[in-house]
């Protein structure tokens, strides 16, 4: 059996405040494999978003291990992480932050141009259009975001994501700004990248979304457990 | 090197998107900035110029700097030695003044005692036991006549003392002497020449006769009296050089830097008991103290204006970075490192501050061309000025500091921003 492309165990956060220390993960275990869907659902608070944070290296556990692709980075330095983040992760969040200054392109290419080696224009511009053209916007190309919808703009956002062609993608709520149509074709959007082997983790509060994940995981204060199917 | 030609390129390209999105901000920030960088160009081009000139005006007055300067009491034997010493030689050229009055014979000149022509000197006074004073009539009536000191040459003096030819031509010393001394006014002369149309004919004491001067060109030599430069050996046509070292004669000579000509000559004047004075002309180290106190003025003052440049920028970074807290950590989620942040920031300032230089000196350039051409004319120091590079280097230099100091605080600020700031969003 091959490594899984994402191994957590263990893993614990504790946020220190001014009050009391609060354990935001207590022990959480997760594997996820290349080409694999998983949700996590929870109420607020219950660190769903502080999972994904740790997962895209976003932020540091305190303790246990994390290892990715077989390697073990629970403790890396920040250029290292950087460049991770850059090769292996896409991430999509609930707002867009797409920059309404650029077009689509330039919003998607904002991906390829972060100082991780450089690209050609020629084949930085055929990249974008590609990564467009996989959520079905490259029509939107030469838009601002200010005239395109909310759910185009999210999937600009994915096409983003997409862009490096990345091992896992993170998504962080990404239908939550979208009505329930909008947001299943956002969910479309995303699924379709788990076809081409891109592992998928997708947080949401959205029953019918996680319900079309291949796995769906609870987080309840700050402890994971696999929802066993009905 | 890939690496970091990657990531400047990133900077640069971002840089630019940035600046385009927020274009009145840059525009104010290039602003607050203009005046500084302007006060930079400013104040250099204004020390550059006014140290040209006023070393040009030393140079015409004193010499080129390391010109060794032999004077000597006007002695006939010392003029003897003084020729025949450097008769032929190139590296050094002996001047040798006299006073020549140009004009109606028998006739006190209109500048007695060599006066620039618009001032009198008063020559010519007698005084009575009983205080009266009256004009002395006694070199005859005042008439059409002006007194020139006239300097003859060994040599092309300009090597050391370089002369701006004003009109008509230079003295040539390759040809035979002419037996009508060909001479070269300063512009006092001319002037001179110009108001008063005196007969052609030359006076100078101690000449077997009155001589007919051909006047083939004005030079500025920088002296306020009037003057005339003849060929040494056109003049000792009609006058002995002994007559050359009587008294009221002016004898010098300018020499190259280490020559051997100033051992001889200083030897066979000792020799004959001519007491030599010798000095070196240092126009600019004598200068120099006076000239860097003035541009430490004047820097300081335009450092001060630049500082007031740099707090806007810096200020305006400060804002745009707390207004693009989202995409910064956006950019950091993507994989771009911090370095490259603080560099976005930095390369955005840079270029602000690039833009300002540019702009501040192209207004400058425009400026000094303009006040060179409608004031030139009346002001020589202005007249055909060029904008001195060194202006443009300090403009530049002025705009990337200022973009430096500008962004560095924004930089930091923009490297350090947290990224799960968009997951918190």
């Amino acid at each position: 059996m091959t490594d899984p492309l994402i191994r957590l165990t263990g893993i614990t956060k504790v946020l220190k405040g001014q009050q009391e220390p609060r354990t935001i993960l207590d022990g959480v275990d997760l594997t996820v494999a290349a080409g694999e869907s998983v949700a996590i659902v929870g109420r607020s608070g219950s660190g769903k978003s502080t999972l994904l944070s740790v997962i895209g290296l976003f932020d540091r556990a305190d303790s246990g291990q994390y290892e990715l692709a077989g390697q073990d980075i629970s403790r890396l330095p920040e250029r290292r992480a950087a460049k991770l983040r850059s090769s292996h992760f896409g991430f999509v969040f609930q707002r867009f932050f797409l920059l309404k200054h650029l077009t689509a392109a330039q919003n998607v290419a904002m991906a390829l141009v972060n100082g991780q080696g450089w690209l050609p224009r020629r084949e930085r511009r055929a990249r974008v259009l590609e990564a467009l053209d996989l959520v079905g916007i490259a029509h939107l190309a030469k838009n601002r975001p200010a005239r395109m919808s909310g759910g185009e703009q999210q999937r600009v956002a994915i096409a983003r994501a997409l862009v490096r062609s990345p091992r896992v993608l993170l998504a962080d709520e990404p239908t939550g700004a979208l009505d329930t149509e909008t947001g299943a074709l956002v969910i479309d959007a995303l699924l379709a990248a788990t076809t081409r082997g891109c592992g998928l983790i997708l947080v949401t509060h959205d029953r019918d979304h996680a319900a079309r994940m291949g796995r769906i995981l609870d987080l309840d204060a700050g402890v994971l457990t696999e929802r066993v199917a009905a | 090197m890939r690496r970091f030609s990657g990531r400047f390129r990133s900077s640069l390209i971002i840089g630019l998107q940035g600046i385009r999105a927020r274009k009145l901000r840059t525009l104010l920030s290039m602003v607050s900035l203009f005046l500084g960088v302007s006060a930079v160009v400013v104040v250099q081009a204004g020390a550059s110029i006014a140290e040209k000139a006023l070393l040009a005006d030393l140079q015409l007055t004193d010499g080129i700097d390391g010109t060794r300067i032999v004077d000597m009491p006007p002695e006939p034997k010392a003029a003897d030695i003084v020729i025949s010493t450097l008769r032929g030689r190139a590296d050094g050229v002996a001047t040798l003044a006299v006073s020549a009055i140009v004009g109606e014979p028998g006739v006190r000149p209109v500048n007695e005692g060599g006066s620039p022509i618009d001032e009198d000197w008063g020559g010519g006074m007698v005084c009575y036991g009983d205080g009266r004073c009256e004009p002395d009539t006694s070199n005859g009536p005042e008439g059409a006549a002006i007194e020139v000191r006239l300097t003859a040459l060994t040599g092309d003096v300009r090597v050391f003392r370089p002369f701006t030819q004003q009109s008509g031509r230079w003295l040539d010393f390759s040809t035979m002497p002419a037996m009508a001394p060909h001479l070269v006014l300063n512009q006092e002369a001319a002037k001179g020449f110009d108001r008063y149309r005196v007969p052609a004919e030359m006076r100078v004491t101690g000449a077997s006769a009155n001589l007919t001067p051909q006047f083939i060109g004005v030079v500025d030599d920088g002296d306020p009296q009037p003057r005339a430069y003849v060929r040494l050996d056109e003049l000792t046509n009609w006058l002995s050089p002994a007559s050359l070292g009587n008294g009221g004669a002016e004898m010098r000579v300018l020499l190259a830097p280490s020559t051997p000509v100033e051992q001889v000559l200083t030897t066979r004047l000792r020799g004959v008991g001519v007491e030599t004075y010798v000095s070196t002309v240092e126009s600019r180290k004598h200068r120099q103290k006076e000239l860097t106190l003035m541009r430490l003025i004047f820097f300081s003052m335009a450092g001060l204006v630049l500082l007031i440049g740099v707090a806007g920028i810096l200020n305006v970074g400060l804002a745009t970075v707390g207004e693009r807290i989202e995409e910064f950590a956006l950019r950091r989620a993507v994989g771009t490192p911090r370095t490259l942040l603080a560099g976005i920031v930095l390369a955005e300032t840079l270029l602000t501050g690039l833009l300002t230089a540019a702009a501040a000196i192209g207004v400058c350039v425009a400026g000094l061309k303009a006040v060179s051409m409608l004031i030139g004319d009346s002001e020589p120091l202005l007249h055909n000025v060029q904008f001195p590079w060194e202006a443009g280097v300090a403009g530049i230099l002025a705009g990337i500091i200022a973009g430096v100091l500008g962004g560095f605080v924004p930089a930091l600020r923009a490297a350090g921003i947290p990224i799960a700031t968009v997951m918190r969003a």
